[in-house]
């Protein structure tokens, strides 16, 4: 009997609603604690969607002059933090729609906004600054100039904030006002995760490679070989598997064991074109990828990287952001014409 | 991908007060129909009236690897990324650099950059030029001749401030640095859209549909000036000028249109070729003849012209009239001693010893080349001299190979394609490197070794 394997988990994305907005939709959330999904696009439009109907609950256009460029929705789901070309944050009540805060951070774009895991405080980025919000609005940190403009921010806690950029990642530890860790490298770096016990930061660079350090030791390593810049990373939430892009295959490097370093990637190849997202389910280990030739799909990953489809759908136009429902029973993704499409996610395990 | 489909982008290079923001009101008063964004990184003398003006602090980043062709420019990648998901896209992009700015990571980055080369398209490299700074700004700094080096289109501005000798030395060291590029003479930036914008430059098969060869002739006189003149004789006189002697050729029946002017330069071309014969004052000079006047003597010279019936006259001279203030007079009655002047006047290029450090280097042969010795060539050069060869441009004939291969680079970054099929036209091949110190004379050793 020995050579009977278990079942991996059959699942399977359940065509649930699809709808539109007015312009290419770029960042996108849930709120509500999966009540309602959030779209915002290019030209400034912000919408909610029910998320069981996927009716327009409500719809606020223009919000950000020039151009929205960013989301974070807080832990509660109860405001929505947009920001833009305008250098401007605004609040906004998830239930209504209704402004609750406009914060002129300064001239710039605000390209990069992120909620602390506590939901307290909003970290925002605009231009060589990174700048930490309380809940009122109010300004209560505000870091350095940094050597070229903030490419990406990320909480280690709920008081340690990361920023990365041209040639460097550094920790600011914002209740004592201090820099906690400096890693400093010559390249350009444009994305970064922190895995979810706070040691190993991985970074995605222009030339295309994955950067990553191991705070406890300060020990680094690349990962090179990309055809294309490795955009969209993601860590599963126990912080075994970085799942990359950076082409039309998603990489995924095991931290298991002496891993990743030596060791062989599992790869995912699925798509035909470039993979666009990548995000992990809130819980257990399926990455959801979507990809410039629209198709979205949801892989089951070992512990070794390596991984099977477990269902993938088509969302018709190049998908820009993807996002798992707080319960992980669904699935949205929104792409470059507008298009937004909710599948329903079920797993059947048997063992 | 549709290479249509793709948003043309104008790079504006050159140092401030040349006269960019200039031009770029000239483009977006003149282009009111089309869309067009405007990436800023320095904030010029005027503003900039309409369009959708981005300011963007320039940020190079080079990377670990160490390789200059990795090296980008990081707001373009973060702004244009941004620009290309609006829904009511633009038509068109122009990118104007600081004065300072070395344009090889601006070109690189639409080549190196998966995201960005997917949707815009390098149209061209414009480099504006103070007609009456350059000649300092050349010596003192690298960014300027860079900006000379990569430029497809160099907008010679300002040029009421110096006068018509000044221009063409200008002119021709600058050509002299960069043989490839087109120069273009403006007062106030106020040069025709057309030879600025969709210049497809980037796209050689265009290039070469439109201009079958990368280099721009290069002729042994300066000035050319047709008289027409009736039977008789008339005598060209000379003042004292920078040399002892002068050539000169002298041609019948030479038209005034620009393409009847080009027809009797080739044809003096070949005239100059020969050894010339040497002539004293007081002399009658011949026609169709490559003639050295001897000007040795103190004050003016004189020469004469025999006509046996009317045409019209062309003189292609080594220097320009200007020089030796060259005036033409009759001899005979009723009109004995009156001043003829020229029914048109031109200024040619001329060849120049290069004494830039920054220089063209071209070669060109008959016959067919062994792809193999070509390829490893031509990838040694440029992981040696890849730092210094701004920009590459030739086409090359493979042997067996019924295709034009037509390749271009900037620094390493480097494409070679097959083009149209050669047919019955004769195989050559030319290469043209702007670079910087680079020695022509191997690499025209060098590129021998390649024929077949």
């Amino acid at each position: 009997m020995s050579n009977i394997e278990p079942f991996l988990p059959r699942g399977m994305l359940h065509e649930g609603w699809s709808s539109e907005v007015d312009d290419y939709a770029i960042v996108c959330g849930w709120a509500m604690r999966g009540k309602i999904f959030v779209v915002g696009d290019a030209a400034g439009g912000l919408y909610a969607f029910d998320s069981l109907k996927g009716n327009t609950i409500w719809k606020n256009d223009n919000v950000h002059k020039g151009g929205l460029l960013s989301i974070s929705i807080n832990l509660d789901g109860d405001i929505i933090s947009t920001g833009g070309q305008d250098g401007c944050v605004r609040f906004w009540g998830s239930e209504d729609g209704k402004e609750i805060k406009k914060i002129e951070i300064g001239k710039g774009w605000v390209e990069h906004l992120k909620h602390s895991p506590d939901g307290n405080y909003l970290s925002v980025a605009l231009s060589k600054n990174a700048y930490v919000l309380n809940s009122e609005g109010q300004e209560i940190w505000r870091s350095e100039n940094h050597p070229s403009t903030i490419s990406a921010i990320a909480w280690a806690t709920n008081n340690e904030l990361a920023t990365a950029c041209y040639g460097q990642v550094a920790f600011y530890q914002i209740n004592k006002n201090k820099i906690n860790q400096k890693l400093e490298w010559q390249g350009s770096l444009i994305s970064m995760v922190i895995s979810p016990n706070g040691d190993i930061v991985a970074c995605g660079s222009q030339d295309n490679s994955v950067h990553f350090w191991r705070r406890s030791t300060g020990h680094d390593a690349e990962m090179t070989g990309y055809p294309c810049k490795p955009s969209n990373i993601s860590f599963d939430h126990t912080g075994t598997l970085l799942a990359t892009g950076g082409s039309e295959r998603v990489t995924v490097w095991s931290f298991e064991g002496n891993g990743p370093e030596g060791t062989i990637p599992g790869e995912l190849g699925h798509h035909t074109q470039p993979v666009t997202s990548l995000s992990f389910s809130n819980k257990g280990m399926l990455v959801a990828s979507g990809s410039r030739d629209g198709s979205v799909v949801v892989s089951f990953l070992e512990k070794n990287g390596n991984g099977n489809p477990v269902g993938a759908a088509f969302s018709g136009n190049s998908v820009s952001a993807i996002a798992w429902r707080p319960d992980d029973c669904a699935i949205a993704a929104v792409n470059s014409e507008g298009g937004i499409n909710l599948w329903n996610f079920k797993v059947r395990t048997e063992l | 991908m549709n290479p249509e489909n793709k948003v043309p982008v104008t790079i504006l290079t050159g140092f401030l007060g040349s006269g960019k923001t200039t031009l770029l009101n000239r483009i977006l008063g003149e282009e009111h129909g089309k869309r067009i964004a405007v990436i800023e990184n320095e904030y010029g003398e005027v503003g900039i009236d309409q369009g959708l003006v981005i300011d963007a602090d320039e940020e190079v980043f080079e990377m670990s690897n160490g390789c200059i062709c990795c090296t980008v420019r990081g707001d373009l990648i973060r702004v244009l990324g941004n620009l290309m998901k609006r829904r009511d896209k633009f038509d068109y992009v122009l990118v104007e650099t600081t004065g300072l700015a070395d344009p090889g990571p601006v070109a690189q980055t639409f080549f190196m950059d998966e995201e960005i080369s997917s949707e815009f398209t390098l149209d061209g490299i414009v480099t504006l030029v103070d007609a009456a700074h350059i000649d300092q700004q050349l010596g003192r700094s690298n960014e300027s001749s860079e900006q000379v080096a990569f430029a497809d289109v160099i907008v010679l501005n300002k040029t009421d401030l110096v006068s018509d000798k000044a221009l063409t030395n200008i002119e021709s060291r600058l050509k002299d640095m960069n043989r490839m590029t087109r120069i273009i003479r403006a007062k106030q930036a106020d040069v025709p859209i057309e030879t600025v914008l969709n210049l497809s430059a980037f796209d050689l098969d265009e290039v070469l549909k439109r201009r079958p060869s990368f280099l721009e002739p290069e002729y042994p006189f300066e000035w050319s000036g047709v008289f027409p003149l009736d039977e008789g004789k008339y005598e060209l006189i000379l003042e004292e000028g920078p040399d002892p002697e002068m050539s000169l050729v002298a041609i019948l029946d030479q038209g005034c249109t620009e393409d009847e002017l080009k027809e009797g330069a080739e044809s003096c071309v070949r005239y100059y070729a020969e050894a010339p014969e040497e002539l004293t004052p007081n002399n009658i000079i011949p026609y169709e003849k490559h003639v050295n006047l001897n000007l040795q003597s103190q004050g003016s010279k004189r020469f004469i012209l025999d006509q046996k019936k009317f045409s019209k006259v062309g003189l292609f001279t080594q220097h320009t009239a200007e020089e030796f203030e060259i005036k033409l007079k009759s001899l005979n009655e009723p009109n004995s001693g009156n001043i003829i002047l020229p029914e048109s006047e031109r200024i040619w290029v001329a060849e120049h010893e290069h004494d830039d450090e920054v220089g063209s280097i071209a070669i060109e042969r008959d016959g067919d080349v062994d792809p193999e010795k070509l390829n490893t060539w031509m990838g040694k050069l440029l992981a040696e001299k890849g730092v210094d060869i701004f920009r590459t441009k030739g086409f090359i004939s493979y042997a067996g190979n019924p295709k034009r291969i037509v390749f271009q680079g900037v620094h390493m970054l480097f494409t070679a394609q097959p083009d149209k099929e050669w047919g019955d036209e004769p195989r050559k091949n030319q290469l043209v490197f702007i670079g910087r110190n680079l020695d022509e004379e191997q690499m025209q050793k060098d590129f021998d070794k390649c024929l077949i």
